[in-house]
């Protein structure tokens, strides 16, 4: 079972962009995390705009010393 | 947290003043996170000038860059006053040349590197593969450091195929790979790659007592010096190993720099700094007999005394 953070994270992505396959799992450390984001919605947009989107949705989770998210190892965006 | 306009015209100001900018963890000489020493990595190999800023000696910076360009991580890479993305993007894009585009620097085409696998290393590669159709990786440090391993296909990849085995090079990886041979080779711990690689600056290497032995029984052509005094080689002394003295020097600097160079000592201390004033000297080819004479007489010669 996911831990509650990596839920906390899927959850916040979903409500963005609702509808998307979401994966998050563990990364190279605490707080390391690899999210992996499918939707249609990325279909014409730039890594820049697709990413900025996810990050978007989870940038609260990243604020201040004490995030419980502190570095995303990687991050892909996929339309299908 | 808002930023205020004097903050917002802060960074407007310093994206602007500098072409390249980019907000990182530490400076350029000492990135503190991996992901900003990626980036510096890559802003090095194109050579442009860049400026950076250290997020962590500044708070208000840290918090109010994410802010600015709404992107929540570090390092973060600015071109001509133009946000262009976290460590990730900016892979992707020098990988794919926009980068460089970006940068207005005219990218050398990397020509495919000259690579050699034996067919040890061949069939251990083709034992590894898991036919889920990514490919052999290499990738080679800016310090020559070796990382080799299964990964997908990326935009700007370079393929070589040697020895009936496909191996993918990023391009600042493919420039230090031209000549390399990739051998499999049998360690007391299992078997092992071990990569030759023309283009590493020289180093002292080092040469355990067995292999110098058997170097001796091939008839392999090398020198030996034993760098202690006179005293020491009365109590114990390899018979081929010729004092450093003036004229030992003499002879050493004489040779042509390419002669395979073995140093000793007692325990290899003394000899490993002999062997980095060599290389110094341009000699390419430096060995270091590990452990020094103490393990030669263990290993090899137990008549050899110990002391």
């Amino acid at each position: 079972m996911a831990s509650p953070i990596e839920e906390t994270m899927k959850a916040a992505i979903l409500e963005k962009i609702p509808g998307a396959t979401v994966q998050v799992a563990p990364g190279s450390g605490g707080g390391h995390f690899t999210v992996q984001v499918l939707s249609p919605v990325f279909e014409g947009k730039s890594m820049l705009e697709s990413q900025r989107l996810v990050l978007g949705a989870i940038a609260h989770l990243m604020k201040g010393d004490g995030a419980p998210v502190h570095a995303i190892d990687s991050l892909k965006t996929k339309t299908s | 947290m808002p930023l205020s306009d004097q903050q917002r015209q802060h960074f407007d100001e310093l994206v602007k003043k500098n072409k390249v900018v980019l907000f990182m963890k530490g400076n350029k000489h000492f990135p503190q996170c991996g992901f900003s020493a990626q980036v510096i990595g890559i802003l090095k190999e194109t050579g442009v000038p860049f400026e950076t800023v250290n997020v962590l000696s500044d708070p208000a910076v840290r918090d109010g860059i994410k802010e600015y360009s709404s992107w929540p991580t570090i390092p973060q890479l600015y071109v001509d006053g133009e946000f262009l993305g976290g460590c990730d993007i900016v892979k992707e894009m020098y990988a794919a040349g926009d980068l460089q585009k970006k940068l207005g620097v005219v990218e050398q085409p990397v020509t495919a590197p000259k690579i050699t696998l034996d067919d040890g290393a061949a069939k251990a590669i083709k034992a590894a593969d898991e036919g889920n159709g990514e490919h052999l990786r290499l990738e080679i440090g800016a310090q020559f450091q070796y990382e080799l391993y299964f990964g997908p296909k990326q935009a700007g990849d370079i393929e070589v195929v040697a020895n009936g085995v496909t191996v993918l090079f990023d391009k600042a990886s493919a420039k230090r790979a031209d000549g390399i041979r990739v051998q499999w080779v049998e360690t007391p711990d299992g078997g092992a790659f071990k990569i030759e690689n023309p283009n590493e600056p020289a180093r002292v290497k080092s040469l355990t007592a067995t292999e110098l032995k058997s170097w001796m029984d091939e008839g392999k052509p090398f020198e030996l010096f034993d760098v202690r005094g006179e005293d020491e080689r009365n109590v114990a002394k390899i018979e081929r190993a010729r004092m450093l003295d003036a004229s030992g020097e003499k002879h050493l600097l004489g040779l042509d720099k390419k002669t395979p160079i073995v140093f000793q000592c007692h325990h290899g201390m003394r000899s490993k700094s002999a062997a980095e004033r060599f290389l110094k000297e341009g000699f390419t080819n430096v060995y270091n007999l590990e452990g020094g004479i103490e393990a030669w007489s263990q290993k090899v010669d137990p008549k050899v005394a110990r002391y």
